[in-house]
This record gives C-alpha cells, structure tokens and sequence, in this order.
C-alpha cells in the first residue's frame, strides 16, 4: 500500500510506536491505514493456526486488525483515530509477529486441526495437549487497570430513531425532517454519507449530503448502536456514543425504528483469503477515496456492478489493476477491457500478497504478480437489530445472505421496526434511497393512523 | 500454509464446514457449534453469510432450513465498564428480553420420514441427561433407545450454561454425586472419543454475609468428611488464588482446588455420536406433541413425526419438563426460570478458579479459549420460559464483575445470552417413577448443577433401569416426597 500523492494535505503528520518502532501516522486516520501506508502489513496472528493478518474489512466486522493499543486488549484499529505516540502492540505472537514461532501450527495441520477429537483419549497426549492449548487460548492480556468512571447513561426520547446515515438512512430522515416528525438519526461514522461517500461510486447515486442538510440536533455522529433492547417503557436502542471523546452509553427510546445499518463486508472463501493484502471491496474504495492509500498493483475478484465499478475507480487512482474477475458469470460489455469470468481464486504469497491466480473458462490455472486482492462481493445485511426488534430474518438464495423480510414500504413483522437499504438485501445507493424515503413515508402514516385511532 | 477461511475470527475453514457436514451438522446452530464459527470476536458479520452459501451449495440443507443463528447483544463488542453505567431499577422485576427463535424451528429442518414405530425406552430431550442416559443404557445393553429432541442438540438449558463443575455442595448426596461425575469427565475423552476440556482450576467461593459464612464453613467440613479437600482460605490466601480479586466485604472464602469447568457442547455430541454408534437413534428436530394412556401406563409418544409406542418413557426435557408432563396429565411442581449469562472478548489466560459470591449469585470463569464467561441470578426474575436477552441483566452483572476484578472493566462483552434453570421447590431434581404411571420415569429438575450431574446420575439410573436393583436416590428424589412433605433441600445453589 502507498499513498498517493495528494495524500500528504490531509492532515498532520504524527508518529506511532509499533513494539518499539517509530511509524508514521496522520492524525485523526485509523491506526490500521497509517500502518498499513507504512508499509507494515502485519498486524495480527490468527486464534488457531497464528496465521499473519491484515485489515480485511475496514468496519469493525472482521477480526483481521486487532492490536493491543495504549495496553487495551483487541482494539479495533481500523476503527480508532491515530494519535501521536500511541503504543501499538501486535498480539498472540512469540517472538514478535514477523517471526512467530507458533506459526508451525499452520504448517503441522494442513488439513486442519480437529480439536474435539484430537488426541482424545490418548493418555499423556490428551492432557499435554489441554495445558497447550490453554496456554495458547485467548488473545490480548488482562488490562492492567481498572477503566475510568464512565459518564452517566444519557437517555433520550424521540418519536422515531434512525439507525445509519447512508444512503436510505439519510432519505429516511430527510422526509421525516419535511414532516416535521421529531427523530434522531444515529450513525457510527465521524461523518455522514456511508457508501455514498466511502463505497464503490455508483453512477446514479444520490449526492452524498450537503453541510446542513438536517438539523444538527437530529443527528448524532460517533456513536455506535449496540442492541434494540427492551424495558418497562417499551423498546430502546442501546448505543455507545463517543461524540465527545469520553465514550457514554445512550439509551433511545422511541415510537418507532428505521434501521437502515447497511450491511458488512462478508468474507469470500478461497484459499488464502485470509494474508495480508486481501481487502474486502468496501476497505479499498474507503481507503482511497477518504484516506489516498491505495495498493500498487491489484487483482480483483467477485461479482456484480461492484467488482467492475471498483476496477474503475482503482484504475482511475492510478492502482494497476492485473486482474477482474468474475466468479458469477461472464462480464458484461460495458466491463473493463481484461475483465474474465472465473473460478477457484487463490491469493498467493507467505506474509503478504504477492500473487493472485484462478482458474479460467478453458479450465487453464492463470496466475498474476499483486500486492492486494481486492474482494468484492454483496454486503451481508446487518439484520441483528431488525431481528432483535422481533423483524423475520430470511435467506435469500439469489444474493447468497440472510437479509430482513419487509414489504415494499419496509414494514417488517414487528410493527415498530421498519428497514431500509442494504440491510434487506444489497441495494444500490439510488435503491436504498427510494427505500428509505418509503418505509419513511409508510412510517409517518402509521404515526398518524395510531394517533388518529388512538383519540377514537 | 493454503487456508481458505470462512470464518477468520476462529480459524474455522471449508474443510471444517463440511467436515461438520459429513459428521450430520447440517443446520446452521449446529455447525456454529461445532466448528465455533461465529463465536469469534465479530460474532458471525463476516462470516455468517458465507456458511449459509457453502450449506446450499454443498446440499446439507434445503433453502427453507436456511436459518440464521439468533444475534446476540451487543452488536458491537462493549467495554464491560459501559455496560455497568446502565441504570437499574432493582425493584422492579425484568420485563422482555431480545427474542429467540426457540419455539419455531422450521419444518423442514426435520428429519424426513418418520419415526421408529416402536422402541423399548423413549427419552424426550435430547440435553445432556436424556443423552447421557441413553448412553448409560447402551454400556448395560439397552439400545432399543429413541432420544427426541425438539431443536438441535445444544438447543436447551445444556448448550447454554457456565460450564461450572463442582464437589462443593451442601448434602452428601449432591456431595457423592459430583465426585463422580468429575471422575466421570475426567475420562470422557477416552470413553467417548471427544475432548471435554475439564479443566480442575478449582472453584473459590465468597460469602459477604454472616448467615452464608457459616454455611461456606459448615459445608467445608461436611465435603472434608466426604474426602474433598475443600479448605477456608485467609482473605491473604484468596488473594494469592486470584490475583487482583477484591475481598471487600468478604467473611469467609472456600476454595476446593479440584472442582472445575467443562466445555458444554462437545459432551452432547460425544454422547450422542457414542449413542449412535450403539444403535440408539437420536432424532432432532422432533417435537414430542402428546402420549397415549391406558391402564396407568404410557403406550405411545405422539410426534410432530408419527407415534411410537414403548415400554418405558423418560422424562428429560429439563425446563420444558412441565409441559411435556402436562400432556401426559402429570403435573410437576418445577419451574423454568431465566438465567442470564454472558461471554467476553477471549484473553490470556490469568484467571484459574471459577469465582462465586453465594449472596448474589455471581459467578464468573475463564474458559478453555479465554473468554470470561459469567452469569448472576435476578431475584426478581418471574417464572416462565423466557430465553430473551436483557440490558438489566448485563448491567448488574457488568457492574457486580468489575467490582471483585476491577481490571475487567475495558474488557469487551462479545455476546448475551440466557438459558432456563429448571427449578424445584427444595432446589433437588425430580428422579424415578411417576405415582399413578409407572413407565412414566423422571430425570428432571436440576436448577442450575444439571450438567455437572449428568454423567453419575445417567449411570445410576441406567443400572436401576436395566437390573431394576433398587438405588435410594429414585426414592429419595422421588416426585412422591413434595406431596409427603419431605423436602430435599440444597442451600448452596448459586443463582
Ligand atoms: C445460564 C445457565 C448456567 C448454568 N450453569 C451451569 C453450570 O455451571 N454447571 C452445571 O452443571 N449446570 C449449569 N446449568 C444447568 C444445566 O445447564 C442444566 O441443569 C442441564 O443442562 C439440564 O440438562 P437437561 O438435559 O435436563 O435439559 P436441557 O439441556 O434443557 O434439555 C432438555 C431438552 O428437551 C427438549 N425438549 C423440550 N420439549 C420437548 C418436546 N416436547 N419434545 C422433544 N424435546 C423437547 C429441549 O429442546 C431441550 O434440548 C446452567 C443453566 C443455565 C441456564
């Protein structure tokens, strides 16, 4: 990864220590992107086999960037802002994570590990292998302190509660807003906009928000929702807000819900998916529209519109793009010149991407030079929330994910929860708008039906 | 070396999917159990998908049976210290809980055709006692055997508790019965072929009131008569155990270095796959939906998959155990009630024993892969069987926890869940005939110890059924004594 050369403008240069090491940061950029624009691609060893890791996901939904930082445990680096002289630590590895001894747990079982059966039974073995293996169990170490007295719980009531400011979740607030409905849009990102901002650009996309678009006190950004609960008073979602540096738990009540959280960036099997340098579609447009780190070379491997609009607009940042290909079908005409239909990928390289192959048409193994593979592939829809409210979760065999039932207007089977956007299903931007502007719509009615039948 | 991952939080890959696959796992519950997928750090965002996707492809389950597994709260992995800041109204009882899809697995998870038409022993539950006991019966000879069970193995009380398994108890036969079972675990692996994780870190117990220190120490003294070695530690001596524990308030502290925890869900399948072996069939996704009486007898059990009639009826369904009585016309005196519990972020190991404080029911370990695991009983917390998972439940626990480890408190919660204790009225299970039908046989009501029981009780009762030599224990917890008046009562019961 490198950064490109308009990067140097977005803001200051600070340092990191990395187990000792000086590494360059800037500020306010998630510690998982300055290190990997440093040229450290390994942040992590894997639970089991040690294997090296890098960030995948860039949203908090993999496991791929966790470090000790500042002597936490498992922090999400991909999520928290560089800082100068933040002590960053690698975990789970002996000596260090470059040359990780346990590392040979990999390479002993090739075919797996089988921990059930393993050993059982086999006297000495059986129980050399339980004091092993608790040993190596676990990651990160107990903090050494004790956290801070948090802020008391905030509590706020509103009549209706958005949960993510993409696309749908912005439509959603904009006609609540027209309505003159009070709501409270919540979004875990430090800005507005989600895909429309950080994704793959779609041509028909809605603009992404303008400065003042919605009232400041509608909108909370920083804060990440954590459960829909419910209490005597009835739903509620629980969230962590960290808008004022001090992270407080903020309870929502509300008379009705629109999630429309998106969706995560779900991991595509292939051999070796899992090294250094392997991206989901989602990390590599946020880290190059907002950030200007990019990899030199790149072989990109999925499915959809995605695969081919990332090809574009990495080109267009100047990343070589090696390879497309398309694991569904053939590409379609309008597909960047080289774009191939596929099967079988496999990332190649020890610690770190180097190579990229797949099978072609003709059945014939083609295999490329890289320094990332990039992934793209439907989000998986964040439906924990929507099934938490008591919304029917189902698989959708087409897309390959499990995605919230609604109807057309987003009503689910609990009749305060209502979702739009990427969490039914992948949608594109201009989709998940119209999306939120329904269930937003249908929302508002059955508000007023309900007071209407509530004076009757 | 090649991978290709799926889930990369636990190192899970294809080959473990569809290893999982061919061992029968074939719904989503139950891969997650058995391979871990989804039990990591992200709890299933990445990979969740994709093993949905692998199990259409590979045909191990139609689209219909296609089901997610219930997200578990907080979405986002929470800093224990900000869970304890939620304010709890301690006077109220809890209310609600995110639901679960316990009562409505789709059909088409089941099995297809139908059921044995006849088999001598019908045991309803396929939890760890149901299953241990077939297993029993097998080792005597009996594999005329169907195990139904209604969800997926793991589906009740016994893929959802704490693990913990413990000599300290408050009556000899608790005492006795505990003892052997930890024997019993200690072998598991080579009886059965599946490792178990008994880990004897022991279990240090705290009372912060004057009427439990005396109990700790009356106990100790009892479980010293029986040959544990439970001793009463010095608050200096409780330190050296677990070190950073706080002993505010503490009056008396026991500790028995060879009580220990279990991973819960490889015994299921270690009994089941041994049951299988033997012939014994154990039919999931089966709902016993009835019985047919005649002459003080059970002659049939209706499922949701044809009848079979028997001889004998087993009784196993832990908290579930009074309704399925009801349909057979017997009325029990238990009680299902929600127990929450909750797991951490996994870490290296530093804590040894399962740590306890009697008065508030808390209670908290380290499992074999390092995540605190935890639950506390709520005295408020009313009768019925409610799996929801609650704010108030990670609040007080969260709060409770860091205040004997205030170095927990950055640590993350990566999951809630709940279970049911099935609760009688002297906290002792309900074993033996059922007056008035006699092939009616119970192995229910064990509250919140039912797991660490299992193994010595299934083999006590296999030997009573198989030779029908008398065993004082179907006579002692017999359903007979809350009719006659003669309680079993055990005070040391964490919850
Ligand atoms: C949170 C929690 C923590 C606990 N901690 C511990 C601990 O640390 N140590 C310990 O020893 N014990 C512990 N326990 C208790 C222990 O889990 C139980 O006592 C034990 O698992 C009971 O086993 P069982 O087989 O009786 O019940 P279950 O495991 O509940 O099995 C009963 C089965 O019957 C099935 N069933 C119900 N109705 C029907 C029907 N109509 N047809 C067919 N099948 C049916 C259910 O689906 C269920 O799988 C804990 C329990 C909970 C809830």
């Amino acid at each position: 990864m490198r950064r490109l050369p308009d990067a140097a403008s977005r803001g200051k240069s600070i340092t990191m220590d990395l187990e000792g090491e000086t590494v360059p940061a800037i500020e306010g950029e998630p510690v998982a992107c300055s290190l990997i624009a440093a040229g450290e691609s390994v942040l992590a060893r894997s639970i089991k086999y040690h294997r090296a890791r890098g960030p995948y996901c860039f949203s908090g939904a993999c496991s791929h960037c966790l470090m000790r930082v500042d002597g936490l445990p498992n922090v999400y680096t991909c999520r928290v802002p560089a800082r100068d002289g933040m002590k960053l630590e690698r975990q789970n590895a002996y000596p260090s994570a470059k040359v990780d001894v346990f590392e040979a747990i990999d390479w002993f079982f090739p075919k797996g590990l089988d921990h059930h059966e393993m050993f059982a039974g086999v006297p000495v073995a059986e129980q050399v292998m339980a004091k092993v293996a608790r040993q190596l169990a676990g990651l990160g170490l107990l903090p050494t302190a004790p956290a801070p007295e948090r802020l008391p719980v905030e509590t706020v009531r509103t009549r209706v509660a958005v949960v993510g400011a993409g696309a749908a979740g912005l439509a959603a607030a904009q006609v609540l807003a027209a309505q003159g409905l009070p709501f409270l849009l919540l979004e875990r990102d430090s800005v507005l906009g989600g895909r429309l901002l950080s994704g793959v650009p779609e041509a028909d996309a809605p603009p992404p928000p303008a400065e003042g678009l919605l009232a400041p006190e509608r909108v909370r950004t920083r804060v990440t929702v954590i459960g829909l609960f419910d209490d005597e008073e009835g739903h509620l979602l629980a969230a962590v807000s960290e808008g004022t540096g001090e992270p407080r738990l903020v309870r929502v009540y509300a008379e009705r819900f629109l999630l429309a959280p998106g969706g995560h960036p779900p991991m595509l099997p292939f051999e070796n998916n899992d090294l250094p340098g392997v991206y989901a579609s989602h990390a590599a447009s946020l880290l190059v529209r907002r950030y200007g780190v990019a990899p030199e070379t790149a072989a990109l491997v999925g499915s959809g519109p995605e695969l081919y609009a990332l090809a574009r607009l990495m080109t267009e940042r100047g990343t070589k793009v090696v390879a497309v290909v398309d694991l569904k079908g053939s590409p379609p005409a309008d597909a960047p010149a080289g774009a191939v239909h596929g099967s079988e990928p496999k990332a190649h390289g020890h610690n770190a991407v180097s190579g990229f192959s797949y099978q072609d048409a003709s059945g014939r193994r083609v295999k490329v030079a890289c320094d990332a593979v990039l992934v793209a592939v439907a989000p998986s829809p964040s439906f924990e929330l929507a099934r938490q409210g008591g919304a029917k979760v189902e698989y959708d065999e087409a897309r390959e994910v499990f995605a919230v039932v609604a109807d057309a207007e987003g009503r689910t089977e609990a009749p305060d929860v209502y979702v739009a956007g990427d969490v039914r299903g992948a949608r594109s931007a201009a989709q998940a708008a119209a999306d939120g502007r329904r269930a937003a719509e249908a929302l508002v009615q059955s508000l007023t039906q309900a007071a209407v039948g509530g004076k009757s | 070396m090649s991978k290709a991952l799926v889930c990369s939080c636990e190192d899970v890959t294809v080959e473990d999917i569809r290893h999982a696959v061919a061992k029968g796992f074939r719904d989503v519950e139950s891969v997650k159990r058995f391979t871990g997928f989804g039990t990591g750090v992200c709890q299933g965002k990445s990979c969740l998908s994709a093993v949905g996707a692998l199990l259409a492809r590979e045909k191990a389950q139609k689209p219909e049976g296609i089901v997610p597994f219930t997200p578990r709260p907080p979405l986002y992995p929470t800093e224990l210290s900000l869970l304890a800041s939620f304010p709890v109204d301690e006077s109220k009882p809890p209310v609600g809980g995110v639901p679960q899809e316990l009562d409505t697995f789709p059909a088409t998870l089941r099995p297809e055709g139908a059921v044995p038409t006849r088999a001598r022993v019908v045991i309803v539950g396929g939890g760890v006692l149901g299953l241990a006991l077939a297993y029993n019966l097998s080792l005597r000879g009996e594999t005329d055997v169907v195990v139904l069970e209604r969800g997926y193995l793991c589906a009740g009380a016994s893929g959802r508790n704490g693990g913990g398994v413990r000599m300290q108890w408050g009556t000899a036969a608790n005492i006795e019965l505990a003892k052997r079972s930890i024997e019993l675990m200690g072998r598991f692996a080579r009886d059965l072929g599946i490792n178990v994780w008994l880990r004897q870190g022991g279990y240090l117990f705290m009372a912060k009131t004057k009427a439990v220190a005396e109990r700790l120490e009356r106990n100790a003294a009892l479980h010293n008569k029986h040959g544990v070695p439970t001793r009463m530690l010095t608050l200096d001596e409780a330190r050296d155990v677990v070190p950073g524990l706080s002993l505010e308030g503490a009056q008396a502290v026991s500790y028995n270095p060879e009580d220990g925890v279990i991973f819960p869900w490889p015994f299921l399948w270690g009994y089941a796959n041994a049951c299988r072996k033997a012939g014994i069939q154990v039919e999931t996704y089966t709902r016993v939906t009835g019985f047919e009486l005649s002459d003080g007898l059970v002659r049939k059990v209706k499922t949701d998959r044809g009848d079979i009639s028997c001889d004998t009826v087993v009784l196993a369904s832990g908290a579930w155990s009074p309704e399925v009585a009801k349909l057979a016309g017997v009325s029990l005196p238990n009680e299902p009630h929600r127990h929450e519990i909750l797991s951490t972020e996994p870490l290296k190991p530093f804590l040894g024993p399962l740590v306890s404080v009697l008065d508030s029911g808390l209670y908290f370990s380290q499992s074999m892969r390092g995540e605190i695991v935890g639950g506390m009983g709520d005295p408020l917390e009313p009768a019925g069987l409610n799996m929801g998972s609650t704010l108030r439940f990670v609040s007080r626990f969260a709060r409770a926890l860091t205040e004997q480890l205030p170095n927990l408190g950055h640590v993350k919660v990566l999951r809630q869940w709940a279970g049911c204790y099935d609760v009688t009225p002297d906290n002792s299970p309900i074993l033996g005939r059922t007056p008035g039908l006699e092939n009616l046989l119970q192995l229910s009501g064990f509250v919140g110890h039912g797991f660490m029981m299992a193994p010595a009780v299934a083999e006590r009762m296999a030997q009573w059924m198989t030779t029908g030599a008398s065993d004082e224990l179907f006579t002692r917890f017999n359903l007979r004594r809350f009719q006659e008046g003669k309680l079993e009562r055990e005070d040391m019961i964490i919850g």
